[in-house]
């Protein structure tokens, strides 16, 4: 450390400008009225929009899943009318015309460490994590062999508790 | 009475701890003025919290949580304050007495530092903080945060001491 003493004191020599008056009694009067400031805090918010991606994610999904289910539905209605008559006598298939949930990964892509943070409500600091994740789910269609997957981007925020700070 | 002893003990050492903590707000900020308002934001929560005025990591965590956010509410202003912050862009010029062109230089030099060493020197020279104290609030280790430092005062020697 010692290569760079000289460099250091030139540094320390740079001298901060001071603060205005009208700062210090403005913190003054804030720190001493409760009332004063407490709107201008700024709360992080990005918690309730991390929920967005996801939640459009899976309404699509659900979108897709009725619609694919109303397709399938009629498809089978015609080929009832079609085989009505001595046919009709045939034993059916046991499997549900339906699709069903055969897998759902989540990709950790990245984690980010943000620092210590204040969170509502909360006493002391948490430190947050950022999670940005991919995830995928699968449905297949045992009758027909038709499968399904939707995959999406999301982004999870975990707060973890600090103590001893 | 109590109370306004406390009052008077926070105003002091905010008095104290107001230049360096603008300078180091000002790193995400351009103006004086969100500057200030950040670090006062900061020092309301904490002071509304009863944490410790001693507890400098989380008071500088918390300027940079704020500093943080508030430019990650609004895209128009990220955008235009992550110009700020990067490497290759114009950033934000220290708020310093300079005396002379030497200290003009070092200050233009300062600006010219990657953001994360820049924030690990602002905090080290000018805030005194320790290098746990550092790492706690940027939530790095103390190696990380003595290589930023030495990376930056090494790139600082290059600049006004070329061999």
């Amino acid at each position: 450390m010692n290569d760079f003493s000289e460099i250091e004191q030139e540094l320390k020599r740079l001298r901060l400008a001071q603060p205005s008056h009208a700062f210090l009694v403005r913190v003054g009067q804030a720190i001493a009225d409760p009332e004063i400031g407490e709107d201008k805090i700024i709360w992080p918010n990005r918690f309730r929009l991390n929920w967005i991606a996801p939640g459009v994610g899976v309404a699509a999904a659900a979108l897709f899943l009725v619609l694919a289910q109303i397709r399938t539905q009629r498809g089978e209605k015609q080929s009832e009318r079609i085989t009505q008559g001595p046919a009709a006598t045939q034993p059916q298939s046991t499997s549900p015309n339906q699709f069903i949930p055969t897998g759902a990964t989540q990709v950790v892509y990245n984690v980010r460490d943000e620092g210590l943070h204040f969170t509502d409500g909360s006493e002391g600091p948490m430190r947050r994590l950022r999670y940005q994740t991919r995830q995928t789910l699968q449905w297949r269609n045992a009758r027909t062999g038709e499968s399904l997957r939707v995959s999406y981007p999301s982004e999870e925020v975990v707060l973890i508790p600090i103590s001893g700070q | 009475m109590e109370n306004v002893a406390i009052h008077e003990d926070w105003r002091s050492r905010f008095s104290e701890l107001a230049p360096g903590l603008l300078l180091f707000a000002r790193q995400w900020v351009r103006s004086r003025a969100d500057a200030e308002d950040i670090v006062q934001e900061a020092f309301v929560r904490f002071w509304r919290r009863n944490h410790a005025i001693t507890n400098r990591a989380l008071l500088y965590a918390t300027v940079r949580s704020i500093a943080l956010d508030l430019i990650r509410r609004d895209s128009r202003r990220a955008r235009r304050e992550a110009e700020a912050v990067s490497e290759s862009a114009q950033v934000v010029e220290p708020e310093f007495e300079l005396v002379d062109e030497a200290q003009s230089a070092l200050a233009a030099a300062l600006d010219r530092l990657p953001h994360d060493q820049r924030e690990v020197l602002v905090m080290k020279i000018w805030n005194e903080l320790t290098f746990a104290e550092i790492a706690s609030a940027l939530g790095i280790s103390q190696n990380t945060a003595a290589s930023r430092y030495r990376y930056a005062l090494a790139a600082l020697k290059k600049i006004f001491q070329p061999q």
